[in-house]
Formats: C-alpha cells, structure tokens, sequence
C-alpha cells in the first residue's frame, strides 16, 4: 500500500550503463565541440517588428501585433542603457515579447545602441526628460492612444520611475518594473567599488568619455568574478545537450553585447545614486525638480528576483512603499536577475502573472 | 529496481564545481570590503585601460598613415548603411503599397479574470478625464 501512496523515485542507473552514457557523451562533446568552433552567432530578436525611430544611442521598435483583437492601451518597454532589449526576445518560445503580443498587447521597445562620441555627456535627464518622452508621444502618435503602459527592465525601470515621479500627469497609465534598484545602499559591492576612496570617476569619464563596454562587464562579473569559468565548464560538460548549447550561446552573445555607457551617466549614477543614494533619500534633483516617488500615483507593479545578485530584494524592495500609489504590487519570484525576464522559470512564473496584472489595466 | 550503491563519479563532479563556484565568488566578494585590494583592482583596470588606449591610438594612427580604415571606421559606415536601410524600410512599404489594418483595441480580459476595479478616489476625475480624451483620440485613430 505504501508504494501507491508515496512517489516513487526513478530508477538509477548502474555504473555500467552510467559509464555507457557518459563515452556517449564524451563522443557528442567531441563532435559538437568542432561544430560550436565553427557555427554563426545564434540568432535573436526574431519577432517581427519596424524601427519606429532611431536618434543615435536610441532605437524605437514596433512589434507586429499576431493577435486578431489587442488591448486599448500600448506597452512602452524600456531597457537598460547598458544592454542590448533582445534578452526580452531570445528565441521563439523564449520570448516575453512574443508571449505578449499572443495575449493581446500592443508592444513598443525602447532599445539602446552603442553611444557615439557625440552623446559622451548623456545624463539621467536625457533618458528621463528627453528620449522616454519622445517615444511616449511617438506611441501616441502611431497607436492613436493616449494612455501608455510604461515596463522598465532594471536601469530602465529606474529611468521609467524617475520619469512618471517627475510627470504624474501622464500620458502614462501604468507602471510595470522589473528588478529596478531604488535602495543602492544595499548594492554593497558596487558601492565598494565606486567609493570615492578608491575609485576617482571623474578622472575616468574625463579620460575615455565612454565607458568601455569591457569595463561595465567588468564591473558585473566582479560581483560573480568564478562564475564565467564556471559557466565555460558547464557548456564543456553540456556540449551534448542541443538545447543547453542553444541557451548558454543566446545568454552569452546577450552578456558579450554588453554596451558602453555615455560617461555623463555612469558619473551620476555612481555620484548621486550610488554614493549618495539620492533616488531612495529622495535628494536626487532631475532638470532641477526633486524627484519624489510619492507622486507616482498610476497603477504599479514591482517584479523582484529572490536570487538577484546585481539587484538585491533588499535595494528594489522600498520601491513599492515609496510610490504614492494606491493599486501597487510587489512580487518576488524564486529566480535571478535575467532568469526573472527571460528562461524556463519566466516562462511559467513571471510571465503569466504580468499577464493577469496587465490584462485588468490594459483596456 | 536497479538501485546504485555507487556514487556517480560525474554528478559528483557537477555538485562540487557549483559548491566551489559558490564559495569562491562568496570569498572573493566578502573581500571586496577591503579598500586596498578595490583600490588594487581599479589601478589593475586604469593599467589595463591606458594600454588598451595607446595600443588602439598606435593602430589609429597606423592605419590612417597607410590610409586604411579602422575597426571602428567600418563599424560606423556599418551603422550608418543600418540607418539609410532603416528609413528605406519605413519610406517604401508606404508608397508600393498600403498598411496591413491594424486588430481592433477591444480586446477585454478573460471574465473569469475581471477583478473589481480598485478604489482611487482621488485618481477617479482624473481618470474619468483621461477616458473621454481616449475616446476623441480613438475616432482619430487611422485604420
């Protein structure tokens, strides 16, 4: 009786066949290896979509709608300045774009492009009171609606809060982040690594202007420094695993594409947000308005990840006590920075949930 | 039931690269506190940046004494040709042909789904406002 009633465990293998399993492998890993040397960059971004807009570091997209009826109000999503939006559009079935277009949305991406020379001295303003602005009325324009949904990914959903704190009139609907830091005193090694002590940012934004890609992943893999080795293992060990291959390749090109960042930017974010902790103290001044999350009053949803090194629960969670507003939500799913967006857990957690919380706001 | 006394020798191997990977990125970052291993590591980066910068000065300068253009040369024309295809793609489909009607935006959600609309006494006029100027823009709206 009891075998009816407790699960069974499947059956291991023995050393023989385990050893049969692994020669296989072994062999795989030999053959696929030689492929993997030689094969193309994994395509990504595939969703069909026009180019709206493009003004130097930033590209404005429309993804082609493949429902037959879709909800009144568009989705602005805006991405971290500092990487490249198709981790939000890895793959067909992979794809939250692709997953929000089936459910009936209108989906708009703010994207970001390598800076040029001329855009060094880019700041928070430029993101917050120039280009989210612009793409917010090019929406309008092109979807002939006035109410917008804005979705901000990490840094972008920061950029997206400081904007709708410092224009609650609107156009915009509802608030939608994922990840976004608000409190940087709990991102203690980034701290550590720009405080003022040790690390003179003034003399590297006047010295190289931009700052190299190479450096802002630098600064990401030094919060994980083993992981990279790590991780070349695990494809050695998967080399086998079509689909393992497929996913580690997509994520690497994703990390690999990292981009550098205008210098004004970076000098602020580690001046006034990082070092002083302006947005959570509520000093931060933008365009020479205090920026006061208390009059954030639209519609709003946090997304936070357990397991978030780059933005920990503890330095997103005080965003959803500080907006003022009355229909707020804060969910934490089990889940990393980009696993939370993108990856099998996305798929069958976070997904659905933006789904329902959008779908009641969204017409 | 063919149940293995044996450990695998493999999975083994797995579960201890994650420990290791684990206990060497928690080493490495709990000794981020100390200022003179940051303050090494950022003197490290600035060594590493001003060589990167002179050596790509050198080629810079190579290059255009021998009047070829450089990696970023190229990149730039790339981006450039990105941005005459972009505005083609957006010019031609307007005038070969018309665009595809866009789906209606009626779309409601599930019934099942509906929940009672939350109560934002302050926010309703405004809300009630931002309604009627929805419905001038969607007689607007082009097909």
């Amino acid at each position: 009786m009891s075998a009816s009633t407790t699960k069974e465990r499947p059956p291991e293998p023995g050393l023989t066949e385990r050893l049969r399993l692994e020669v296989e492998r072994a062999v795989q890993r030999s053959l696929k290896g030689v492929e993997l040397f030689g094969a193309p960059p994994p395509t990504v971004g595939r969703t069909a979509k026009t180019v709206l807009h493009r003004r130097g570091t930033l590209s404005l997209y429309h993804y082609h709608a493949t429902a037959d009826e879709i909800y009144r109000v568009p989705l602005l999503c805006v991405m971290a300045p500092t990487n490249k939006a198709y981790i939000l559009d890895l793959a067909p079935g992979q794809s939250l774009i692709e997953f929000l277009l089936a459910r009936g949305y209108d989906v708009y991406m703010m994207d970001w492009n390598a800076p040029g020379d001329d855009e060094r001295d880019l700041k928070i303003e430029d993101y917050v009171l120039d280009f989210i602005p612009d793409c917010l009325r090019r929406v309008q324009q092109d979807s002939g609606e006035d109410e917008v949904t804005l979705v901000g990914y990490c840094a972008g959903g920061m950029l997206s809060t400081i904007h709708v704190a410092l224009t609650p009139e609107g156009p915009v609907k509802n608030l939608v982040c994922f990840t976004t830091p608000v409190d940087f005193s709990k991102m203690n090694l980034f701290r550590s690594m720009s405080d003022a002590k040790v690390f003179d940012v003034d003399k590297l934004v006047d010295s190289v202007g931009i700052i190299p890609a190479d450096m802002v992943v630098a600064g990401f893999d030094a919060l994980r420094p083993a992981s990279r080795v790590a991780g070349q293992l695990r494809l050695w060990d998967n080399l086998w695993n079509d689909e393992f291959v497929k996913g580690f390749r997509m994520m690497d090109r994703w990390g690999n594409e990292t981009l550098p960042l205008p210098g004004g930017y970076f000098r602020q974010t580690v001046k006034e947000l990082l070092r002083g902790n302006a947005l959570y103290e509520g000093t931060l001044r933008i365009g020479g308005r205090l920026v006061d999350l208390g009059k954030i009053k639209v519609p709003f949803l946090h997304v936070i990840a357990q397991y978030d090194h780059i933005v920990p629960p503890a330095c997103a969670q005080p965003l959803v006590q500080r907006v003022g507003s009355r229909d707020k939500e804060e969910v934490m799913l089990p889940g990393g920075h980009v696993s939370i967006a993108a990856g099998p857990n996305a798929v069958k957690r976070m997904w659905p949930k933006l789904d329902s919380w959008l779908q009641k706001r969204s017409t | 039931m063919a149940t293995s006394l044996i450990p695998d020798p493999f999975q083994m191997w797995r579960e201890a690269l994650t420990k290791l990977e684990g206990n060497v990125n928690s080493l490495v970052t709990g000794g981020m506190d100390s200022q003179e291993l940051m303050r090494s590591v950022h003197q490290l980066s600035n060594l590493s940046l001003g060589m990167q910068q002179a050596f790509e000065k050198a080629i810079g300068s190579y290059l255009a004494r021998v009047n070829l253009p450089s990696r970023k040369d190229v990149s730039d024309l790339a981006a450039a040709l990105q941005r005459v295809e972009d505005k083609l793609d957006r010019l031609l489909p307007a005038s070969a042909a018309p665009a595809a009607p866009r789906p209606p935006r009626t779309r409601r959600p599930p019934p099942e789904e509906v929940a009672p609309a939350p109560a934002i006494e302050s926010a309703a006029p405004a809300k009630a406002s931002r309604r009627a100027k929805t419905a001038t823009t969607r007689s607007r709206r082009r097909s």
